[in-house]
């Protein structure tokens, strides 16, 4: 059977699904199709945490993220109904060397022109009472929030489909192959037939390498890397922020220290980010290691990171944890996600390898692609996140 | 007095209901050591079930005859070598494997233990089955098994005038226990049509003592003037804060409730039941294969003969390896004990313990192929229904989010959190795939396993014993 689109998004994670939000909304009358050979939202975007964070590392990653998260406020006003809660972050420090971070990451933020305050050991304590009262000090930042990212899938593709009416979702729909005539994407191949379409997009996570090779992209370096998580019960959460260790800015967003390649290698890193969620239990995170594509849990990685959790939160060692999983970053090598068109192929479009930030910058890099596709304003400069980087 | 956070024996039960008890008493009589890890405060399991130590019926309970097995084995663990370990729960297991020994972790009060054993015997029973239709979150619905254990295990009556509806055995016993605790049953509705119960009569007269049984709820019924109705069901429940009324009526032959029959009843307790889902989780961790068959419960693990799984030295007994009852249960139990013992004693096992569990299961498989759930009671199920009862996810959630995100459990899952509260899908999985799938007869996905087994305290984690 053969059918035909305008558009195939491959991949219904939250990059696939505000791809097609955004290009729904850019072209009414299009068809759009979100194809995904599991559940829409059911890998990695399923399995992580809903921190909209704003990294202020750099002036262009600021401007990246802090406009993505400005427009899931957007978002929550146009549709809702994905746990939306603008908590704010708080930066903790553990010791007092920690507390030397607490101005640099201040810095880093009045650089970009925004501002976050610097809290003692008190007025810490007046925020979040649940909190180890030898905290010696946090650094606030308000402009994060969290959301539930599955659902938040499901709202985008809600509001694309009240733009665009032609708007569907396949799940359960492997891709295959393609066709393509000369350097012309032509056609998706499925499992379960061929779509027609001049226009597809590779929002694939993890396995976004696998389906590039499909479409003739001989290495798209993105790898993945393992995140262990748990979750408490419901109305047991000793916090009611978004929480994160200071110590998190040293690690977590740099570079790898280790070979990305070698996943014998990886004994795993860990930095506590705590989630309060709206249902009241408290998500617990979060580790990082490389080793391939496996997702059985890391006892011992777990073990480490619930540890420092509970120092942080001391309250957490009498609350029930009700689950625990693993989830896969698609980490891109370079640090900076691939969202654009592909040079070599005409209507081959690439949006993967956001890593630990693939919810908060969702929403831009959905906006990325359809200004593209369509030629209208990007809403920040896209290049650095230009696939042609990598040829 | 502080107890050792690591403990060893020859053999670890999971489970000290009759399948838990049988194996292990077996495999104590030959000489090994054998502990058993249960999470209630007695052993006993679901159905013989006892009263917390220091307290007495004031009238006790009427029983059926197949209690005088759980009896005797209460008795003979008692008087046994058999070290019964109460109020743990397992929550994380690996399986023995060459020379390393298996381990079980279970959280036991505060205190976060871990059981090394040559070899694991799965018997951690079932639970409820439930459906869902309007009302049924109002408080004074209940379960069957929750009747059971309010009237059996702590000796409370649920209230004086009771409903009792759903499919299947369990029905009866539900009956008989209220009657017996003094609640006045107004009426008794089995969804499954009459010859529903004629099928299921020759499973029944191949056991004889389930014959013993099926004569004594005949007669407890007839002493009691309830007379179960077939065909029936409980359409919606109504009340202001709690169960006043409850509106019942017929269904037609696939299940469909005829609007046309309804009549309202007063009532201020519902009994429900539906059957038992097989608590295959700890069969899983430990990779054991699970598979479906409608008549037991839906996914269990796969026994072989003597309880043997797909796992070398891992044993699955009782509702675990389907649903069957408890003469299943203490016939499937004694023998994995046996083979257990002959497998640590390096000696041939007897064959009559297997030919014995093997004809009861096979008895017990041909009674209950006959109560299958009839597909359209879940077109009672209205758009605002509760499916989810842990994050109060409701029907026309559960098929939105099958429209836009797959019909598989998971996809659900993520369209709208139904499953991902404390239960973990254990209660809903069924119900959420039914109505997401609008009466298809699919079986649901197999339900995807994590450590911890079941909730347990963060210290429980963080404290578990590296063995
Ligand atoms: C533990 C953890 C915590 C995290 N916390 C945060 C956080 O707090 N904030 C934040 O912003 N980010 C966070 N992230 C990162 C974020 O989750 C990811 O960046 C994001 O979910 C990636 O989305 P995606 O759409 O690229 O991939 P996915 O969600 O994995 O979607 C890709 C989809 O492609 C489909 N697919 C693959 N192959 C094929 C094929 N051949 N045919 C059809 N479909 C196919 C898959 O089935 C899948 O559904 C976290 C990640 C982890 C693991
Ligand atoms: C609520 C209820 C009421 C029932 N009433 C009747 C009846 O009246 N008549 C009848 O014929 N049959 C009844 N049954 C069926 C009956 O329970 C079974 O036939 C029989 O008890 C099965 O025995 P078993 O050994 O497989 O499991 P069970 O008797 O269920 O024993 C399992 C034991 O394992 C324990 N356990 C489970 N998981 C864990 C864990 N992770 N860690 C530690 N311990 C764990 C449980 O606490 C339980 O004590 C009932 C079942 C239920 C669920």
């Amino acid at each position: 059977m053969t059918e035909s689109a305008d558009v195939v998004v491959v991949g219904g994670g939250i990059l696939g699904c505000s791809v097609a939000l955004h290009v729904a909304r850019a072209l009414p009358k299009a068809r759009i199709l979100v194809l995904d050979r599991g559940p829409i939202a059911g890998a990695t975007s399923g399995r992580c945490m809903g921190h909209l964070m704003v990294t202020p590392d750099t002036k262009e990653e600021y401007a990246f993220s802090q406009t993505s998260v400005r427009m899931w406020a957007g978002l929550q006003e146009e549709i809702g109904g994905f746990d939306y809660n603008p908590t704010g972050a708080l930066y903790l420090a553990d010791a007092p060397e920690d507390l030397e971070l607490l101005p640099v990451l201040q810095k880093q933020f009045s650089d970009c022109g925004d501002t976050a305050a610097i809290l003692d050991q008190k007025q810490l304590r007046e925020i979040e009472p649940g909190l180890a009262h030898d905290l010696p000090g946090a650094l606030f930042y308000q402009g994060d929030g969290v959301v539930l990212p599955m659902t938040a899938c499901s709202a985008m593709l809600r509001l694309g489909q009240r733009h665009n009416a032609r708007l569907e979702t396949r799940p359960g729909t492997e891709v295959t192959g393609f066709d393509g005539i000369g350097s012309r994407m032509t056609a998706v191949r499925t499992k379960h037939g061929t779509i027609t379409t001049g226009n597809v997009v590779i929002a694939c996570g993890v396995w976004s390498p696998a389906v590039a090779k499909l479409a003739g992209i001989a290495a798209l370096p993105i790898v993945p890397r393992a995140g262990n998580l748990a979750i408490t019960a419901h109305h047991s959460t000793p916090i009611q922020t978004q929480l994160l260790e200071v110590s998190y800015i040293r690690f977590a967003h740099g570079a790898a220290k280790v070979d990305p390649w070698k996943t014998d290698e990886d004994q795993g890193g860990h930095a506590v980010n705590m989630q309060p969620q709206s249902a009241g239990g408290c998500l617990i995170g979060s580790t990082r290691q490389f080793r391939g594509f496996d997702t059985t849990l890391n006892r011992e990685l777990l073990h480490r990171s619930l540890l420092r959790a509970q120092r942080y939160a001391p309250g957490l060692l009498g609350l029930p944890i009700v689950r625990t999983w693993v989830g896969l970053r698609p980490y891109s090598v370079d640090k900076h996600p691939f969202v654009g068109p592909w040079p070599q192929t005409d209507g081959l479009w690439i949006c993967s390898g956001h890593e630990g930030l693939g919810i908060s910058l969702s929403m831009i890099s959905g906006q990325l692609i359809a200004a593209q596709m369509t030629g209208t304003p990007c809403a920040v400069d896209p290049t650095s996140w230009l696939p042609r980087r990598i040829l | 007095m502080t107890r050792d956070a690591v403990i060893e024996a020859d053999v670890g039960v999971v489970g000290a209901g009759p399948g838990g008890m049988a194996a292990a008493l077996r495999i104590a009589s030959s000489g090994l050591s054998v502990v058993v890890l249960d999470e209630g405060a007695r052993p006993g399991g679901q159905i013989f079930r006892q009263l917390p130590e220091g307290f007495a019926h004031a009238s006790p309970p009427t029983e059926p005859p197949s209690h005088g097995a759980g009896h005797e084995l209460l008795h003979a663990l008692t008087g046994s070598k058999v070290s019964v370990e109460s109020h743990a729960t397992v929550w994380d297991a690996r399986a023995p494997r060459g020379d390393d020994l298996g381990c079980l972790w279970f959280e036991q009060g505060v205190a976060s233990r871990a059981l090394r054993c040559k070899a694991i015997v799965l018997a951690p029973g079932a639970m409820d089955r439930c459906v869902p239709f309007p009302g049924w979150t109002l408080p004074g619905v209940i379960t069957a098994g929750a009747a059971q254990v309010m009237v059996r295990g702590y000796g409370i009556k649920p209230g004086s005038r009771a409903v009792v509806a759903g499919s299947g055995p369990l029905l009866l016993p539900t009956v008989t226990a209220l009657v017996s605790a003094g609640v006045k049953v107004v009426a008794a509705l089995e969804s499954a049509p009459r010859r529903a119960a004629l099928r299921a009569l020759p499973g029944v007269l191949r056991s004889g003592a389930r014959l013993r049984e099926a004569f004594f709820y005949a007669r407890q019924l007839w002493r009691s003037g309830v007379s179960l109705q077939f065909s029936r069901a409980v359409f919606a429940v109504e009340g202001d804060g709690r169960v006043q009324r409850a509106v019942i009526g017929q269904l037609d032959r696939e299940g469909n409730p005829i609007a046309s029959t309804a009549k309202t009843v007063d009532a201020d307790v519902v009994c429900t039941g539906f059957g038992l889902v097989p608590s295959i989780e700890i069969g899983q961790r430990l990779g054991c294969r699970a598979t479906w068959n409608e008549a037991r419960g839906g996914w269990h693990i796969e026994a072989l003969d003597f309880g043997a799984t797909n796992v070398d030295r891992v044993f699955a007994v009782g509702e675990i390896a389907g649903i069957g009852g408890s003469e299943v249960a203490i016939a499937e139990g004694r023998a994995a004990g046996e083979l257990v013992c002959a497998q640590l004693q390096q000696r041939g096992a007897l064959t009559h313990v297997r030919d014995r569990s093997r004809a009861v299961r096979a008895a017990a498989d041909a009674m209950l192929r006959a109560f299958s759930v009839p597909r359209g009671v879940y077109s009672l199920v209205k758009d605002g229904t509760i499916v989810c009862r842990c994050e109060d996810v409701n029907a026309k959630a559960v098929r939105d989010a099958s429209a836009l995100h797959g019909d598989s459990l998971r996809a659900i899952k993520m369209g709208c959190r139904a499953g991902m509260g404390p239960c973990q899908g254990r209660i809903c999985a069924p119900s959420v795939q039914a109505i997401a799938s609008r009466g298809s007869t699919r079986a649901w996905d197999e339900p995807v396993v994590q450590i911890p087994l079941k909730p347990v305290r963060t210290s429980t984690i963080l404290d578990a014993p590296k063995v």
